[in-house]
């Protein structure tokens, strides 16, 4: 396949670069290549994405990442990571911040069916 | 390579709420069910099969209608009968619309639900830059927030091979190119310069 060929050298060419930056993606370890595949997979890309198409979009998330993470630390309050902040930082993409308020009110649910499980259980 | 785009909408438009929709996911998986292994305890049915929903999905789906606030703490077997039809509608409409999928796109679609970030090394990522712990509903929303990224990404870029009459398998001009039409939109990871509007 394409991607066999072409990976090494893309490697290389990265650890080159990366080699003198502190922190440069091409040294660091993959951390997302699985999750990442299935993941294309599923949005509707190819079964085997390529090697290559996978770290750029690793590179993506963790760029986002990083750069949601500093400027949640400079609003609110100052240093911590919080909830709201995020909320309020993805307030202006649409699908984003529908997700999000998605998931959280998931998370609670969860906790108070798994709380009221436990309490349930506990009594008989 | 058609039914590869085909499934790729499908699977996109269920999994990409709208912001204005209240999506709901809770009817789903009358047919995946026999898939989802990963199950809780039982305790009741109904509660059971949308715990077993939410932690085989991993989080993935939407919130049901009525607000968590309104409901009792321990009386959720009364769900039933206090959500409102929309519920109903909506599972009525995502069996219909399951049993009309192909295998291929049944596929794609399970594991466009299932797959995720997993919050540990996201928890640990964001350690490793702000110098201190994260909250566990932090690293959840990170997790969701880089999964729809991803999401938007690979579609543009599918839209973008599209009009160069490219097959499937994405290239990195592909996705090159969809992050670049994407920056103009949304907040986007832009870490090498600031945008001078004004001069």
């Amino acid at each position: 396949m394409a991607d066999e060929e072409e990976d090494p050298t893309f490697e290389e060419e990265n650890e080159e670069i990366g080699g003198c930056e502190e922190g440069g993606q091409g040294k660091r370890k993959r951390l997302f290549s699985k999750e990442l595949r299935c993941m294309m997979y599923g949005f509707g890309d190819d079964q085997n994405p390529y090697t290559e198409s996978v770290d750029i979009l690793e590179d993506l998330v963790i760029d986002f990442i990083t750069e949601m993470t500093h400027k949640v630390m400079s609003i609110g309050r100052q240093g911590r990571v919080q909830v709201e902040d995020i909320v309020f930082l993805i307030r202006k993409d649409p699908r984003k911040f529908a997700r999000v308020k998605d998931l959280l009110t998931m998370n609670k649910e969860l906790k108070r069916a798994r709380k009221a499980f436990d309490e349930a259980n506990y009594g008989s | 390579m058609e039914t590869g785009r085909q499934t790729g909408v499908s699977a996109e438009m269920f999994t990409m709420p709208c912001g204005l929709e209240a999506s709901n996911k809770d009817g789903i998986p009358e047919d995946l069910d026999g898939n989802l292994e990963e199950s809780m305890d039982q305790e009741s049915k109904r509660r059971s099969r949308d715990v077993m929903d939410l932690t085989a999905d991993d989080k993935e789906a939407s919130a049901s209608a009525p607000p968590a606030s309104k409901r009792l703490k321990t009386d959720t077997k009364g769900k039933k009968e206090r959500k409102p039809t929309v519920d109903e509608d909506e599972a009525q409409r995502m069996t219909n619309l399951l049993s009309a999928m192909s295998e291929e796109q049944l596929a794609r679609y399970e594991v466009c639900r299932r797959s995720a970030f997993p919050k540990a090394r996201i928890a640990h990522l964001m350690q490793s830059i702000t110098g201190r712990s994260v909250p566990e509903n932090v690293a959840i929303a990170m997790a969701g927030i880089a999964k729809v990224l991803v999401g938007e990404v690979v579609e543009e870029a599918l839209d973008v091979c599209e009009m160069r009459g490219e097959t499937p398998p994405l290239q990195p001009r592909h996705l090159r190119e969809a992050v670049r039409r994407l920056k103009s939109k949304g907040p986007f990871p832009n870490t090498k310069y600031k945008k001078i509007m004004f001069f």
